[in-house]
């Protein structure tokens, strides 16, 4: 046994199979491999850590030599790093209601085309559907003795439909990602809802930036929950000492109708069996009733920071881990979708989601729908387009004021210290008060 | 220089096998193989955490058989046959195309154009670059909390069956510090392909800089004012709109507002935008672009003229039209697609900090900008009423909405200074009344 205070290895191999169709022309189509692995060594201070492309496990003299060139790189490091206590354990991954290798690449193909076709309409002037199927396989092993390997198989479809008239061009998108299976029968209804957006879109005005109060769908109150709390509240942004979040456990920051958790022991798109230094997954809740719960840990932060809870580790193949979000979400309360409506009275619903971000150090945040409407009387009216929302974290989350009981989580990536990893988002409609919003609009 | 001559034989070797193999089956075939070391070291606040060095090493294989374009990819060359196999099946998926083949080899330059024969994979020196930016950033009170330095030395061989045999070697060094005042926070990076192109004292000491000066900032109404971009905030709305409706595949296929725009206006004439991939020492410099054309200046946007979009041998066979040798991967999983080497905004240069303005060095969302239509509206940061050049009040919080392409219309001035923020070289730019939204 390497004479090292510990040691982990994360090696996966896998394939991803893509389509690609762009106005009925398949562009390309086909299945590439990797395999990738990533050893972590720990010493007397900091990491030294070895990435290694095209990696062959192995052992004795030759597992030594590596384990002692990490150990040597990690003679730069000051720091003197502690691992928290943990609990270890893998979770079963759930199974596959239809294997997608059991479906050719032709077939998915043409499956693929009818969604993509789905998206016509006489001012679409361009269709564009997308189908990734990845699939890794993943093993783990530390200095503990901890070993585990599991299969995972995430794949879904995006379709794009850009339209244009008198030099306005706008686009609608749909998107379904899963870790449950094959997914693409039988889906024409999101070529055609894609379609739908964009045209609509043509006729959408532009908002006036200020203050209002705002609606938010159930994807984009996700994103809400994943930019304005779920980042700020990442131990290794705490332990540095960049996010307005740190020091705040058991501070009310929230009204009391709001629950942000994380949990990578859902089935959703973020989905992780065992995290990526083999701790057992386990959901937290970041924001219990307004109240600052827990923060979301790898054994580093956890040692580090405490106050919250470790197995949140994510990784890209080959890449060290970072504390990560998985499956973010607000709980749902106890208010109908219609009596939200009734209480924002006037001002807008924003819906879908173009992504987001977050500076957590200064506690600011913005997101972007993918459209909206005004809402007038409690009633949805005009339709607006290119609605940013931003804010501050610390005030914006008192300023939500009713939560629904429709909560659904939408897939999506995450970015994060230049790795991208699988997450999904989700939330019931919620209604946010002095909704600070961005838009060109004159009046 | 002699252990890269020995590996380049050794790669040949087996690139040739691959060649020979594919030709027995499809029409043509191109082989993109990289292979690089990498070193990194990270701070934790002031310390550092944690080391890395990485092998990397990937193999892309691409098909054309009767016009079916076919490719797969692997970072185990050993697998070089299933790799070969998966491309070939996938051509058989792909519609056809009118092809007219792969370029013939051309002799060019043998120097490479972004390379540091004096930079080493050396965790030391990685360890030294973050201690000269610890020290720049000493200068002023704030708080370290991350930064990141790195050192990487990679080289590309490209191989095609009309017989190119390319080889090139890259070297990159890249800088990044963060740092927090109460509840302000600074950022600052640097990258360059050589050592001497980096100044690691600066960017610890503008991120600490930044981190102090946006502290205690104060709010502004909502209103029509006068900015100045920096770089850095130009590149976030430029990169994630202009640039990729400059496409030529998504100008053919439906995707840019700028399809029907050549020989219109489209900017103000003082402006030039284009591609200049042979520029000494810049980070996106090559003499041969991914599919082995060769490359030269591609301008864009002449005295405010849009005069050309970018293609690549695919689109460019499709629609009737010329490469433009702007075919880039990414990485060498990625199949060879449209984009750009050194993108560079240039024109008439003058002072454009004489009058009072708000000047915003960065912006945050600019990734969820709408990249059909432009409208965007993005979080400021790091902005400051700035008057004769200095820095005066920070700006608290606002928020920024406008059209990535209309403002191009409204560029009222470009600043003497350029910087290089990823493959786009640019200058600060001048809008006279941009919508700024109070909190």
């Amino acid at each position: 046994m390497p004479d090292v205070k510990y040691y982990d290895l994360r090696h996966v191999t896998g394939q991803v199979t893509h389509i690609d169709i762009d106005n009925g022309i398949v562009e390309s189509a086909g299945t590439s491999f990797f395999n990738k692995a990533v050893l972590r060594v720990l010493d007397r201070t900091g990491w030294g850590i070895i990435q290694i492309d095209n990696f062959t496990p192995c052992t004795g003299r030759k597992f030594e030599d590596l384990i002692q060139s990490a150990r040597k790189l990690a003679g730069i490091t000051e720091e003197i790093v502690e691992l928290g206590e943990v609990p270890h354990g893998i979770l079963p991954v759930p199974p596959l209601k239809e294997d997608p290798r059991a479906v050719s690449i032709e077939e998915k193909s043409a499956l693929l085309a009818e969604i993509e076709e789905a998206a016509r309409h006489p001012l679409v002037t361009n269709r564009r559907a997308n189908y990734v199927e990845r699939i890794e396989q993943v093993r783990f092993t530390d200095s503990s003795a901890n070993e585990y390997s599991y299969e995972m198989c995430r794949s879904g479809f995006n379709v794009l439909a850009v339209a244009s008239q008198n030099g306005n061009v706008q686009m609608g998108f749909e998107r379904e990602h899963s870790i449950h299976g094959f997914d693409l029968r039988h889906r024409q209804d999101a070529g055609k809802s894609a379609a739908e957006i964009a045209v609509s879109l043509l006729d959408a005005g532009a908002v006036k930036g200020g203050k209002m109060r705002a609606v938010l769908d159930p994807e984009l109150a996700g994103v809400f929950a994943h930019e304005a709390v779920g980042h700020a509240s990442e131990g290794d942004l705490i332990s540095e000492g960049n996010s307005v979040l740190k020091g705040r456990t058991g501070e009310k920051i929230a009204s009391e109708i709001l629950t942000i958790v994380d949990d990578p022991a859902l089935s959703e798109f973020g989905f992780d069996p065992v995290d990526a230094e083999g701790t057992k997954v386990l959901r937290t809740e970041i924001i219990s009733r307004g109240v600052v719960n827990a923060f979301l840990h790898t054994r580093e932060s956890l040692a580090a920071v405490g106050n919250g809870i470790a197995g949140h580790a994510r990784a890209m193949p080959g890449e060290p881990p970072l504390v990560r979000m998985s499956n973010t979400f607000i709980e749902n309360g106890d208010a109908k979708k219609a009596e939200i409506f009734e209480e924002c009275k006037n001002g807008i619903f924003l819906a879908g989601s173009r992504g987001g971000q977050v500076d957590p150090g200064r506690g600011i945040f913005q997101f972007n729908a993918e459209y909206g409407y005004l809402v007038e009387n409690g009633e949805c009216t005009k339709m607006i387009r290119d609605v940013s929302l931003s804010g501050e974290i610390l005030s914006t989350l008192h300023r939500i004021t009713l939560c629904g009981n429709d909560r659904k989580m939408s897939p999506g990536y995450c970015g994060k210290g230049g790795q991208s990893v699988p997450v999904s988002d989700g939330a019931p409609h919620v209604l946010l008060l002095d909704a600070v919003v961005g838009g060109s609009g004159l009046d | 220089m002699s252990s890269f001559s020995t590996r380049w034989w050794v790669a040949v070797d087996w690139i040739e096998e691959v060649i020979r193999e594919g030709r027995r089956s499809v029409d043509e075939l191109e082989v993109f193989y990289v292979e690089g070391t990498s070193v990194s070291a990270d701070l934790k606040r002031k310390n550092v955490n944690l080391a890395t060095t990485s092998r990397e090493c990937g193999l892309g294989i691409r098909t054309i058989h009767n016009g079916r374009i076919g490719s797969s990819s692997t970072n185990d060359p050993g697998t070089w046959r299933d790799c070969l196999a998966a491309a070939i099946a996938s051509g058989k998926l792909a519609t056809a195309q009118t092809w007219s083949g792969l370029p013939d080899p051309v002799s060019l330059p043998a120097s490479p154009l972004s390379f540091d024969p004096a930079l080493e994979c050396d965790p030391g020196l990685a360890r030294d670059l973050l201690g000269q930016m610890l020290e720049g950033a000493a200068e002023h009170p704030a708080e370290i909390t991350a930064g990141s330095a790195s050192l990487s030395i990679s080289s590309e061989t490209l191989a095609n069956s009309h017989g190119i045999r390319y080889r090139d070697h890259y070297t990159g060094v890249s800088l990044s510090l963060e740092a927090i005042e109460r509840q302000s926070t600074g950022y600052e990076f640097d990258h360059a392909s050589s050592l001497k192109d980096v100044d690691p004292r600066n960017v610890g000491e503008k991120a600490a800089f930044f981190a102090c000066k946006s502290a205690d900032g104060k709010d502004i109404p909502t209103g029509d004012y006068p900015v100045v971009l920096s770089p850095l905030a130009y590149a976030e709305l430029l990169g994630n709109v202009f640039v990729p409706a400059l496409n030529g595949r998504s100008v053919h296929s439906g995707r840019s507002r700028l399809a029907q725009s050549l020989g219109e206006t489209i900017a103000d004439p003082r402006i030039t935008m284009y591609d200049d991939p042979l520029l000494p020492r810049a980070s996106g410099s090559t003499w041969w672009d991914a599919e082995g054309t060769p490359t030269r200046r591609i301008d864009f946007v002449r005295d405010g003229v849009l005069r050309t979009f970018a293609y690549d041998l695919k689109t460019a066979y499709r629609y009737d039209k010329k490469t433009t040798g702007s075919a880039v991967r990414g990485g060498f999983g990625g199949l060879p697609a449209i984009g750009h080497h050194n993108f560079i905004v240039d024109g008439e240069r003058e002072n454009i900090l004489d009058e009072r303005v708000i000047y915003i060095h960065n912006v945050v969302g600019a990734h969820t900008a709408n990249p059909m239509s432009g409208d965007f509206s993005v979080e400021i940061s790091n902005a400051f009423w700035m008057e004769d050049g200095g820095f005066e009040e920070p700006v608290r919080s606002a928020m920024m909405s406008g059209n990535v392409f209309d403002l191009h219309k409204d560029i009222a001035g470009m600043s003497r200074e350029t910087r290089a923020v990823g493959s786009l070289i640019l200058p600060s730019i001048r809008l006279n009344e941009q919508r700024i939204i109070g909190k």
